[in-house]
């Protein structure tokens, strides 16, 4: 979000989905897409069946990597040293598009001296991929006319997530690769409708469609819509919330659809936090590890029961239509949130959720002509999409950047906040895996989907197996300076050696009792993906 | 040689109207968000029957349903067990618009479910269905019945079997409990005259060219008897395969179930069965986690085998109808017209 908002102006995919299948050159970066991202996978599979080339960006052999012409497989969180070899060499073999750089774009001096003062030998050393292969990534994305990049949380959930952003953001602007039809920057969303969470403003620092609440002019139109007075300072971010502690500032948490028990890091210190509220509340579909340290657990609907919209990754907003009323006792999030504002003296009196959507096109002007009428007979439409005249708009920044011109950040290498040592040799990457979904809350309760994948995995390469006495099945105990856990080994060279991976979905094994609360100075984005952590034979 | 009859298309809303005092109606129906589904009729004057589109599902689950509770037990204490049969309740049904691909699929499953052991809730939803067939005479984009040889017209099977001859269908019947309809309800029938016939025969040539796909299925058969299917092949599908299990899902002929036991309380409990895909890595898993299957390498292959080779060696003719659903359905492009056209291009 904020690496591409301070670049671009805007966090979201630059293009739709379907123009992936267009491009000449894909650029896969910290994204096992075949696993998260299936329906985006799909396009890349049609793109490569068309000619067009893959370069992935990822420290395991996934599935997506060995299909591609160029695997780069890097040492973790080494992605801004790559991408600054990758532009470097741009830069030497005169393939950065100067014309786009002259009309769209601004401080690509600053990049530049940058790039110039690098050692590009160093630098190649520094992520671990031998730089001829560095060099043949840099010539094919650099030579292309149509390029996509696509990024995923490999990117983003780093100490320098921000600064993994902007790179990619700079390599993409000074060749030329975004403000057009299949060729852009394409961060991957995780959920069906986190994007729209974003849109409405379920971030700290916002109002609905990125109006920031610090800027008189933005509040004051909310105030007058809403008849209250609100806040001019930014909220706390998720960590700030659920990492407090004995001391946090929070007296009363209300937690819809989120399992931070099982998904944020340090689950010790969430432990701690929660227990030391005066009032919890959660409203879930299922009884989650958080809800069960709830006062109040409110049965919350599930989509099958509730009429509202989704956003996905490309911006497209889809109506969600109720098929069943919800069951037992359960309430659909909207009479949840109106129900308990009528109880706190504050009436929200919306008939349907159409009521709504008319609100949210007034106060959010990229939804501005995105009425439930509009979207009921069609596949949904992509903001920003001013007015009811305006059929939305399938990618972004065309004729000019949100921001005006594209900014170039330059930024360099900031090394992982722990990594190996001697008392902790392997670097851990977390991630997710194609049967389960984030903590298992909705997918655990299918019998197919257990069987396909019941429990959580410890992928380690097999001369570290060798090493440590253990086979493929064997349990293994793993510590970090912040927890431990006993997990079961799958030997693979889809990891490289010295390097573990697993996934966060199993309450059994709640990895993110090892992660660290190291998190990026501007997302506040924990690093999920690297932590030092010890392995030996239970 | 079956008898053969002609209902006015005038006369269709009326029929249906007196079958469905006697049995529930499926039929083809248009819903609200433009989609055709074989859906159960509640008001015959409600309901848009589509048979202009090739409904999205076929008739599998009606038979076979994807969640099936087959007995419910409890223990009060360790030491005893008490079994509950689930009494099968739907009462006789009449499936209206049936394509030949889809009874095609329905006579494959009476040979799964009914030809050694009969299984009790597939023959008690069997014996209770008539089927009411219509033939093609416009085949969808990916059909290909022609190849798999059960369409665009079938002549056997059915109870009574519709062609659409304009303003008029013809009507045969090949089932006694057709037959009954026809006596019961002779006010609606007129016996077909030659020209009927012979209308007939030309919709049968004409729907026969307008196929979309060529799909050398014959070939593909024999070169898995043969073994000379290449190892890129699958390899390249496997691969591909985003494992959503799609495919089988909706085939109107792929039967694999798994059975499970679902606690309802700490004493009570169902045994279910649902639907299974070959597919999956759990299809082939074993005790200490071993997998004979490398699903990434191999996944699919038992999937194109089974319809292609073993149910032809079993059966001497293919277990794939040539509905096209999965080539609708499939978004890693791994259906099996893909698999027939790679082996069939590979190098002879």
């Amino acid at each position: 979000m904020a690496g591409l908002a301070t670049t671009f102006g805007s966090g979201a995919m630059t293009n739709s989905i379907n123009e992936i299948e267009n491009a000449q050159v894909i650029l896969v970066s910290g994204s096992n897409t075949s696993e998260a991202h299936p329906q985006v996978a799909r396009r890349i599979f049609t793109a490569v069946d068309r000619g067009a080339r893959l370069i992935v960006i990822d420290p395991r052999r996934t599935l997506m990597a060995r299909r591609a012409d160029i695997h780069l497989a890097i040492r973790p969180g080494t992605d801004i040293p790559l991408l600054n070899a990758m532009m470097r060499i741009i830069l030497d073999e005169s393939l950065a598009d100067d014309l786009f750089i002259e009309m769209r774009t601004e401080n690509f001096y600053g990049l530049r001296d940058m790039l110039f003062r690098i050692d590009l030998a160093e630098t190649a050393a520094l992520t671990g991929v031998d730089l001829a292969s560095i060099r043949a990534a840099a010539q094919l994305y650099g030579r292309a006319q149509k390029a996509v990049i696509c990024y995923c949380l490999g990117i983003t959930q780093h100490v320098c997530g921000t600064g993994n952003v902007q790179s990619i953001a700079n390599l993409a602007m000074m060749t030329g690769n975004v403000e057009k039809e299949d060729t852009g920057v394409d961060p991957l969303r995780g959920q069906n409708n986190v994007q729209g969470a974003c849109d409405m403003g379920a971030l700290p620092n916002v109002f609905p469609s990125y109006q920031q609440v610090d800027i008189d002019d933005y509040r004051e139109k909310f105030e007058r819509a809403w008849h209250v007075s609100l806040p001019a300072q930014p909220g706390l971010t998720l960590m700030e919330m659920t990492h407090g502690g004995k001391d946090g500032q929070l007296k009363a948490m209300f937690i819809m659809g989120e399992n931070p028990m099982l998904s944020d890091p340090v689950i010790a210190r969430v432990e701690e936090t929660l227990d030391n509220l005066d009032f919890l509340m959660v409203a879930d579909i299922f009884l989650t590890e958080t809800a069960r340290r709830a006062h109040v657990v409110l049965p919350a609907a599930s989509f099958a029961e509730k009429t509202g919209t989704f956003t996905n990754s490309e911006r497209r907003v889809q109506m969600v239509r109720r098929v069943i009323p919800p069951l037992g006792q359960s309430r659909t999030d909207a009479d949840i949130i109106m129900d308990l504002s009528a109880r706190l003296g504050y009436a929200m009196d919306y008939e349907s959720p159409a009521e709504i959507m008319e609100e949210i096109s007034m106060l959010a002007p990229i939804y501005g002509g995105m009425q439930h009428d509009r979207l009921e007979n069609s596949w949904g439409m992509q903001w920003p999409c001013w007015d009811r005249s305006h059929g939305g708009t399938p990618f972004l920044h065309k004729y000019y950047f949100t921001r005006g011109k594209g900014r170039f950040i330059p930024v360099v290498h900031e090394p992982p906040a722990e990594l190996p040592d001697d008392d902790y040799p392997f670097l851990l990457i977390t991630g997710r895996i194609y049967h389960q979904y984030h903590t298992g809350t909705m997918s655990r309760q299918s019998a197919l989907l257990s069987r396909e994948a019941g429990e959580a995995l410890l992928q380690l390469h097999p001369d570290d197996g060798l090493r440590l006495g253990v086979r493929s099945g064997n349990l293994v105990r793993m510590r970090s300076r912040r927890g431990e856990v006993q997990v079961k080994v799958q030997l693979t060279d889809a990891v490289k050696a010295g390097e573990v991976y697993t996934t966060f979905h199993f309450s059994e094994m709640p990895v993110n009792r090892l992660t660290i609360s190291a998190k990026d100075h501007f997302s506040q984005c924990p690093e999920y993906k690297i932590c030092a952590v010890h392995l030996a034979k239970v | 040689m079956t008898d053969k009859y002609v209902l006015k298309k005038d006369h269709l809303l009326p029929l249906l109207r007196k079958l469905g005092k006697s049995h529930r109606l499926i039929a083809p129906l248009r819903n609200r968000h433009g989609d055709t589904l074989f859906t159960e009729i509640d008001n015959l004057d409600k309901v848009r029957i589509d048979l202009d589109n090739q409904p999205q599902n076929s008739l599998k689950r009606f038979f076979f349903p994807q969640q099936e509770v087959l007995f419910t037990y409890n223990n009060p204490d360790p030491a005893s067990y008490h079994f509950e049969p689930v009494e099968e309740e739907s009462g006789p049904a009449l499936y209206f618009g049936v394509r030949p691909c889809d009874l095609s699929a329905i006579l494959y499953m009476d040979v799964v479910f009914l030809k050694d052991a009969k299984d009790p809730h597939y023959l008690h939803k069997r014996q209770n269905s008539i089927l009411v067939g219509l033939n093609c005479n416009n085949p969808f984009a990916n059909c290909f019945c022609n190849a798999t040889r059960n369409g665009p017209f079938i002549d056997f099977g059915f109870d009574l079997q519709l062609t659409d001859l304009g303003d008029r269908f013809l009507v045969e019947c090949d089932r006694s409990r057709g037959q009954e309809i026809i006596s019961q309800w002779q006010q609606f029938f007129s016996a077909a005259g030659d020209k009927d016939v012979k209308a007939q025969y030309q919709a049968f040539l004409e729907a026969r060219g307008k196929f979309r796909l060529q799909v050398h299925l014959d070939l593909a058969a024999r070169k898995l008897a043969d073994d000379q299917v290449p190892e890129s092949v699958w390899e390249e599908l496997s691969m591909r395969c985003q494992d959503c299990g799609g495919c089988a899902y909706i085939c109107p002929t792929c039967t694999c179930f798994t059975i499970r036991d679902q606690p309802t309380s700490d004493n009570d409990g169902e045994r279910i069965r649902g639907w299974d895909a070959c597919t999956f890595s759990g299809f082939t898993l074993m005790a200490g986690d071993h997998n004979p299957v490398d699903r990434q390498m191999r996944g699919i292959e038992k999937r194109f085998r089974h319809k292609l080779q073993f149910d032809v060696k079993k059966d001497s003719r293919p277990s794939c109808v040539g509905c096209g659903r999965c080539v609708n359905i499939c978004f890693g492009g791994t259906d099996i017209v893909r698999f027939i056209n790679m082996t069939c291009c590979e190098n002879t």
